[in-house]
């Protein structure tokens, strides 16, 4: 369920955070504890560590005067040479280094620590911050010497150019999330308004539109900022017809960034699932010319029944030069792209007009998938302003839904493609044959393993009943039936 | 105009293409988590978010955030992408958090 898991999600994050920060807190604890453990061993380890020296320092510092003896007192032994490397400025760290562990001896030098010096803590303090800059990567003493004088918005700058760059791109980001959201949904408004709202071509074709019972719901869905939906059912022929909207990511500004490099186009499909009783046997595709190849290769269906047309059926008017068109059968291809179709959009002439619209129509009996028999639409979504210009297009989608569901082959054209759908329901067939007996066998064998099982848990006792009653019953079988007599 | 000339060219009465008694609600298709199409955002959001963790890198986690971000916007199937993308966030919040509170690392790791 949703829910849960939202309640869930907030916790996770929350607890996780805290354990992120609770580790990385109690490692740096362990690093201030083990400095002041190993320093005594190496002199030279101080000077690898003196982030953990200072860390040290700190903690001497900020307590209140009892417990710095107690804690001088454990860090007893290395704290000469960490007085004497960080608290020395470059100035006392010639005159330091040559006593670092004879004072051990006679004095705890570290009593002395809180005292002498208040800068030294302090300015290790304030060098702290500067080891956290990513622009000074040098040793300890060029990081105290840095920031001794006020740091200029220049330099700050280049310090945390990273997170500027990353936080302001975040902001970028967020902005054009909402304008581009507006965009995108001020051209599926301006859709639904021109070709699905009261008298619009869909409304006077379908008694259901949108998604819900029709009466208050909204007409489109959102799936996605870019992706929108338009049901329509109740009409004859057809059992309803499904339009997509999928536009250009303007609401993801890493994906407008990549559409400078491959552009895309806001397209809409109309996809119309039609009756089984009102379609024969169509299939037929157009597109422009690559396309087409590629949906021949790619579409399971075209790839088993059709092939690209070469040539126009003889003496007639034919598509554009830029499309092909991918048919079963020419005869059905024909009556299918008939002379009304190409004056309206598919003829030289219109396509001039209307071709940069049109992307591509497939009609099929024979779809993979969870509907077989669909009539497909792809054409190109204008911006907002222009929506008149595509009414011929989708006027195309009820002339096809009515010519389709009427359309009848001719016992020639008939003949040809029955041979072929036979053969493809066959292998349909025995292939589901085919896997049915497979799962019967697996379920024959499973049955007797666990029978076999089941024997040989059986005591011997209950076996030897077992097979005395085997025995019995076959006797019985095998002796010859008396018949009783009444005389 | 088209609709006047083809038989299916609505009119009041006689020539009414609708059908309300066959008009079937939608459904929405069935797809399986395996179907949906790859969320590239939200794999490089969690690649970058465990690179910057590992390597203590603070480019690499503000990058990851940015590609959450991106995995967000682009979020159509609410429940199935949230698991990766909230698994992704935690990632690079921790890598940031490590690189920032965390302890100081010497040497070229601290950029």
């Amino acid at each position: 369920m949703a829910a849960p898991t939202w309640i869930r999600l907030p916790r996770a994050t929350l607890i996780l955070l805290l354990l992120a920060l609770h580790l990385s807190l109690s490692v740096a604890a362990q690093f201030e504890g083990f400095d002041s453990d190993e320093l005594p061993h190496a002199t030279a380890a101080d000077l690898a560590s003196p982030d953990d020296d200072e860390e040290g320092l700190d903690l001497d510092v900020d307590l209140p005067a009892p417990p710095p003896i107690s804690v001088s007192v454990s860090v007893s032994a290395p704290s000469p040479p960490v007085t004497t490397t960080t608290a020395a400025n470059p100035n006392l760290n010639p005159t330091t280094p040559p006593n670092p562990t004879p004072s051990l001896d006679f004095w705890d030098e570290d009593e002395f620590e809180g005292i002498p010096v208040p800068e030294a803590p302090s300015s290790d303090a304030s060098s702290t911050p500067a080891e956290f800059t990513p622009s000074d990567p040098s040793a300890a003493d060029a990081a105290e010497a840095a920031p001794a004088p006020p740091r200029s918005p220049a330099e700050l700058l280049r310090a945390f150019s990273i997170e500027i760059a990353c936080v302001s791109f975040l902001i970028c980001f967020l902005l054009n999330y909402f304008t581009g959201k507006k965009q995108n949904e001020a051209i599926a408004l301006a859709w639904a308004t021109k070709f699905a709202t009261r008298d619009s071509i869909f409304d006077k074709n379908f008694s259901l539109l949108g998604t819900g019972d029709g009466k208050d719901t909204p007409l489109l869905l959102k799936e996605g900022q870019d992706v929108f939906k338009f049901y329509a059912s109740g009409r004859r022929f057809c059992q309803g017809m499904l339009a997509t909207m999928e536009m250009r990511a303007r609401h993801d500004l890493l994906s407008k960034l990549l559409e400078l490099v491959f552009p895309r186009k806001d397209t809409i499909t109309f996809e119309v699932v039609m009756n089984e009783e009102s379609m024969d046997h169509v299939m037929v595709a157009v597109a422009r010319k690559k396309a087409a190849k590629t949906m021949q290769k790619e579409e399971r269906d075209l790839q088993r029944f059709a092939s690209v047309l070469p040539l126009a059926p003889a003496g007639k008017k034919w598509v554009a030069d830029e499309l092909a068109v991918v048919a079963e059968s020419k005869e059905v291809a024909g009556d299918m792209i008939s002379e009304a179709v190409l004056d309206q959009v598919l003829g030289e002439k219109a396509f001039e007009k209307l071709g940069k619209w049109f992307i591509s129509l497939h009609f099929s009996d024979q779809l993979a998938g969870s509907y077989k028999k669909v009539l497909s639409f792809k054409f190109v979504l204008p911006d907002a302003n222009n929506m008149a210009e595509m009414t011929k297009l989708v006027a195309l989608v009820p002339f096809y839904i009515d010519l389709i569901g009427r359309y009848k082959l001719s016992s020639h054209a008939r003949s040809k493609t029955d041979a072929a759908r036979t053969k493809a329901a066959q292998e349909a067939f025995r292939e589901l044959q085919g896997v049915r007996q497979e799962t019967l066998l697996r379920k024959k064998a499973e049955k007797k393993k666990l029978m076999e099982e089941a024997e040989a848990k059986l005591s011997a006792e209950v076996l030897r009943k077992k097979e005395e009653k085997e025995r019995n019953r076959q006797m019985k079988k095998g002796a010859p039936k008396v018949k009783m007599l009444r005389s | 105009m088209k609709e006047a000339t083809t038989s299916g060219g609505p009119s009041a009465g006689a020539n009414d293409p609708r059908q309300p008694t066959t008009a079937r609600p939608y459904a929405p298709p069935k797809l399986s988590s395996q179907d949906l199409p790859v969320d590239y955002a939200g794999f490089l959001a969690v690649v970058f978010g465990v690179v910057g963790v590992m390597m203590h890198y603070k480019v690499c986690s503000w990058i990851a955030i940015i590609f959450c971000a991106q995995s967000l916007a682009n979020m159509k199937n609410f429940e199935n992408d949230l698991k990766q993308l909230s698994m992704a966030f935690m990632f690079a919040v921790m890598g940031l958090v490590t690189n920032y509170f965390g302890p100081p690392r010497p040497g070229s790791a601290k950029r």
